[in-house]
């Protein structure tokens, strides 16, 4: 018994060691383009370095009880009559008490403020409203309104304002990890900080996706995303101030545009 | 031991489906008379007669208290109320195609249906994984998706409800306890009997457009789209009334119709997990019932509970729909937990290693449950002062998690491991469900929620938790009990290829679809970015293994009825009562009470004794055990 605890102890650590190294070295995270973003990768990164243990002690279980003794004949003896009324079950509750609450303190409890804090004073204010099966995206420092691309300066500050016309939507934007739903009715707010340069032609995640279902065109309800130097943002700025005096949208060609615009419709 | 119900050939093959087309008729005149009455009351109003919605509803009401009362509850009930003597069901196989009290035949009858609606619902999956082969969508347009989508999310959601509760609940609760029958037979009847509405509107929501807004319904959507989601509606509060009826039954029975020395220490660990999940049957299903409700006044009433221009809220209905729904995803796996446990000791043989904090873990998970629901919905919008608590109570529900885990281990750990194809599936529920527990830890986090949250990692963690561990240990009591419902055995090596196939075509369909949604992927779409089409072939394609894993299962089944070997009375040799009793048990289960005097696991305890002894009952060679 002891021998097979040391052993079954041994097939624990090894595996252990064996999924820490890859949590640590094999990328399967996704690429943050912005800082809250980072943060967020970093909160899942811990979540696994938790979780790997965990999953190997049970996996290390399962595997050394079957390979200790395992038969496809009725067996010819019961096994120990362990009944686990001693203190293994106590100690076992109070662990995994302790590392429940752990993880929900950090990065859990902890992390929270950051996430889904606003920013007071935002470099830039965009006004976000979705609509079956489109989004619209306004920034009204800069007198740019119900634009269908949504173009940030990198490493400002954002602040979105967010809400729907019809019926719930999700404003997601995969590369920057962030999301919040569109309520008709109500305002909801993210605010991120955008660290690298990008494109949705380059990056297919620099996309805002509507994630909430919204009906027929939900999985198409997306439009692109780039981030760009302050220069490039201040002449895109412009270039679209010219366009609105040119054709001022009417709500008619706003319908029209949900229908045909967002991306390869 | 003879079988009462093979005593009496069937008269006629024909005579089966009187019941049924009575049911029909009756249930027709029902519906044509609540649609007169809206006629007439609208006539009166000067307005026009036929008001789709508004008159499918009141027919729908009044035709399926015909059906009902068509299909047997008149004729085997309604007819004391006004003092005539109620008649009998018939016997033979007609009976199970009828009006019947024996919860023996009720279990079986609720096992076929929730195993035919869950191969259909699987034929939709199979659909949905041909679609996503292209970025583009490769087989259907995106409304056809959107529908096909919602429709095996919520046949699949009522297969989780009600196959092992409603199929080994019925069949097996009884026996385990020692008793007779339920403590309600005609409840139980009836709440069976309301489940086909359920799948016929489900199956016809097509005629008036279908519904295109997944098994959450979310509100204004709900409320804008095609009369299909009246039907949704109606299904939803008529199989809300099954679900709560069966937990009624379930309570009672177990509080009140155990056997002599059957006491809350003996119960059987299914048991266990049967008496909690019918807690929270009894408790939450009303939560959605309401939330339907308040969708169709909403839809035909001009209520506004929903509609955000009119004052409406749309994430009150969030609220209410997942105050149920959480506790929901316990009624779907405890009993799977709690059936698993059950195989892994009588295939350890080993008692159940801490069987009073698995007990503790079971009930705590029942407390807690009510208390964590908004974590569905940290990104919806609600306050955000609402996110902390939620993300507290919601990593505290992995402690009582994880003592089911402890009992698990520490039945396993040195056991004599008895490699048949239930216990298979026993060890499978264990290695799946860890999954589906240690992801589930990211989307209780609310910091990665928000990046996680309605992405293919929420799809696959909640198919690790449902398939990984609730049909798994579906399949697995399938052929734990098929013996004892048959009373032959079914083909070993085909049931372990099954298992083979399915673990592995399980885990590789659902495995990279965590990678799927950390890269971009949101769920229910029915096209993607280009990027992501590797990934969903190799997804797409192992889907189409697991799917055909299920082939192999039916015919297993199919010809081990009829031709499997004779099983006898206890072919795993197991201590609980029901191996106790011929196979099939006879109708009264019994022939005389049992007494039962020890712990149903005990096994290589010295001294033990049996866990119960079947007082003249045949094979009284097996009850010194």
């Amino acid at each position: 018994m002891k021998r097979d605890l040391v052993a079954a102890g041994a097939l624990w650590l090894i595996l252990t060691a064996i999924g820490e190294l890859l949590a640590v070295f094999v990328d399967f995270y996704p690429l943050a383009k912005a800082d809250k973003g980072e943060d967020i990768e970093h909160a899942f990164r811990v979540l696994v370095y938790f979780a790997v243990p965990v999953f190997t002690m049970v996996v290390a279980v399962l595997v050394y009880s079957f390979l200790r003794q395992h038969t496809t004949e009725f067996p010819t003896d019961d096994g120990p009559p362990l009944q686990g009324r001693g203190s293994i079950p106590l100690a076992w509750f109070v662990i995994t008490s302790a590392l429940t609450l752990a993880i929900a303190i950090y990065p859990g409890l902890v992390s929270i403020p950051n996430i889904f804090g606003d920013e007071p004073n935002p470099d830039l204010v965009v006004e976000v409203e979705g609509m079956q099966w489109t989004w619209f995206v306004s920034y009204p420092q800069h007198d740019v309104a119900r634009v269908s691309e949504l173009v940030l300066p990198v490493d400002r500050t954002v602040r979105f304002n967010i809400t729907s016309r019809d019926v719930l939507h999700s404003f997601w934007i995969p590369g920057f990890l962030m999301k919040i739903d569109a309520v008709p009715g109500r305002t909801t707010t993210i605010s991120l900080k955008p660290t690298k340069t990008g494109s949705y032609q380059t990056d297919p995640n620099l996309r805002v996706q509507c994630a909430e279902l919204c009906g027929l065109f939900h999985s198409k309800m997306r439009i692109p995303v780039s981030v760009v130097s302050d220069e490039e943002f201040a002449a895109w700025l412009e270039e679209q101030a010219g366009a609105a005096d040119a054709a001022p949208l009417s709500e008619e060609t706003e319908a029209a545009d949900a229908l045909s615009g967002g991306i390869e419709r | 031991m003879t079988h009462t119900a093979e005593r009496e050939a069937p008269a006629s093959a024909w005579s089966a489906l009187v019941p049924l087309a009575r049911g029909v008729l009756w249930g027709l005149a029902g519906f044509g008379l609540g649609v007169a009455l809206i006629a007439v009351l609208r006539a009166g109003a000067g307005r026009s007669a036929w008001s789709l919605e508004l008159s499918i509803t009141f027919g729908y009401a009044l035709g399926i208290v015909g059906w009902l009362f068509g299909v047997g509850v008149w004729e085997r009930w309604g007819r004391e109320w006004f003092g005539l003597s109620t008649k009998e069901g018939p016997t033979g196989w007609q009976r199970y195609f009828a009006f019947t009290l024996d919860h023996k035949v009720i279990g079986i009858q609720y096992l076929a249906t929730f195993l035919l609606l869950f191969l259909l619902a699987g034929l939709f999956a199979v659909l949905i994984r041909a679609q996503l082969l292209s970025p583009e969508g490769a087989v259907m347009g995106e409304g056809t998706y959107n529908q096909v989508m919602s429709l095996h999310g919520i046949i699949m959601v009522a297969v989780a409800v009600a196959s092992i509760i409603g199929g080994f609940g019925n069949y097996f609760v009884p026996i385990l306890i020692g008793a007779e029958d339920v403590a309600f037979p005609r409840v139980n009847a009836l709440s069976f009997w309301l489940v086909p509405p359920v799948a016929v509107l489900l199956l016809t929501a097509q005629a008036v457009g279908g519904w295109d807004s997944g098994w959450t319904a979310y509100p204004p959507l709900s409320l804008q789209n095609a009369s299909g989601q009246l039907f949704f509606s109606l299904a939803i509060i008529t199989f809300g009334l099954s679900s709560i009826l069966g937990g009624l039954n379930f309570l009672t029975t177990i509080i009140y119709m155990r056997a002599p020395g059957m006491t809350w220490g003996r119960l059987p660990i299914f048991v266990w997990s049967m008496f909690s999940a019918a807690i929270l049957a009894l408790l939450f299903t009303q939560f959605f019932a309401a939330a339907m409700l308040m969708l169709i006044l909403d839809r035909i009433a001009d209520t506004s509970f929903f509609k955000a221009a009119e004052g409406g809220e749309p994430i009150l209905y969030q609220h209410i729909f997942w105050f149920y729904s959480h506790p929901a995803v316990y009624i779907f796996v405890l009993p799977g937990l709690g059936l698993t446990l059950e195989i892994l000791a009588h295939f350890s043989r080993k008692p159940l290693f801490a069987y009073r904090w698995a007990v503790g873990g079971f009930l705590g998970i029942v407390g807690l449950s009510a208390i964590v629901w908004a974590h569905h919905m940290f990104v919806s919008g609600m306050d955000k002062r609402l996110i902390a608590p939620f993300l507290v109570t919601t990593e505290i529900i992995s402690v009582p998690t994880g003592l089911i885990f402890l009992s698990a281990l520490g039945t396993l750990w040195m056991g004599r491991l008895w490699i048949r194809t239930p216990m298979l599936f026993a060890m499978g529920v264990v290695f799946n469900f860890l999954i589906g527990g240690v992801t589930g830890i990211f989307l209780a986090d609310a910091p990665t929620d928000v990046n996680l949250s309605d992405t293919y990692f929420v799809v696959a963690h909640f198919h690790y938790t449902i398939i990984g561990a609730e049909i798994f240990a579906l399949m697995g009591g399938i052929y734990y009990w098929f013996p004892k419902m048959t009373g032959r055995m079914y083909d070993e090596r085909l049931g372990q290829l099954h298992f083979w196939l399915m673990f592995l075509g399980f885990n590789l369909t659902f495995l990279p679809m965590f990678w799927l949604g950390l890269h971009g992927m949101n769920r229910r779409i029915a096209t993607y970015t280009p990027d992501l089409q590797g990934v969903n072939i190799f997804v797409s394609v192992m889907g189409f293994i697991l799917a055909a894993s299920f082939l192999i299962f039916v015919f297993n089944l199919l010809r081990s009825l009829v031709w499997g070997a004779q099983a006898g009375a206890d072919p795993w040799r197991a201590r609980t009562l029901e191996w106790q009793v011929s196979s099939p048990p006879p109708v009264e289960n019994f022939p005389a009470p049992p007494v039962v005097s020890g712990h149903p696991y005990d096994y290589g305890v010295p001294g033990a004794p049996a866990h119960g002894v079947v007082g003249m009952a045949g094979g009284s060679d097996e009850v010194s055990r």
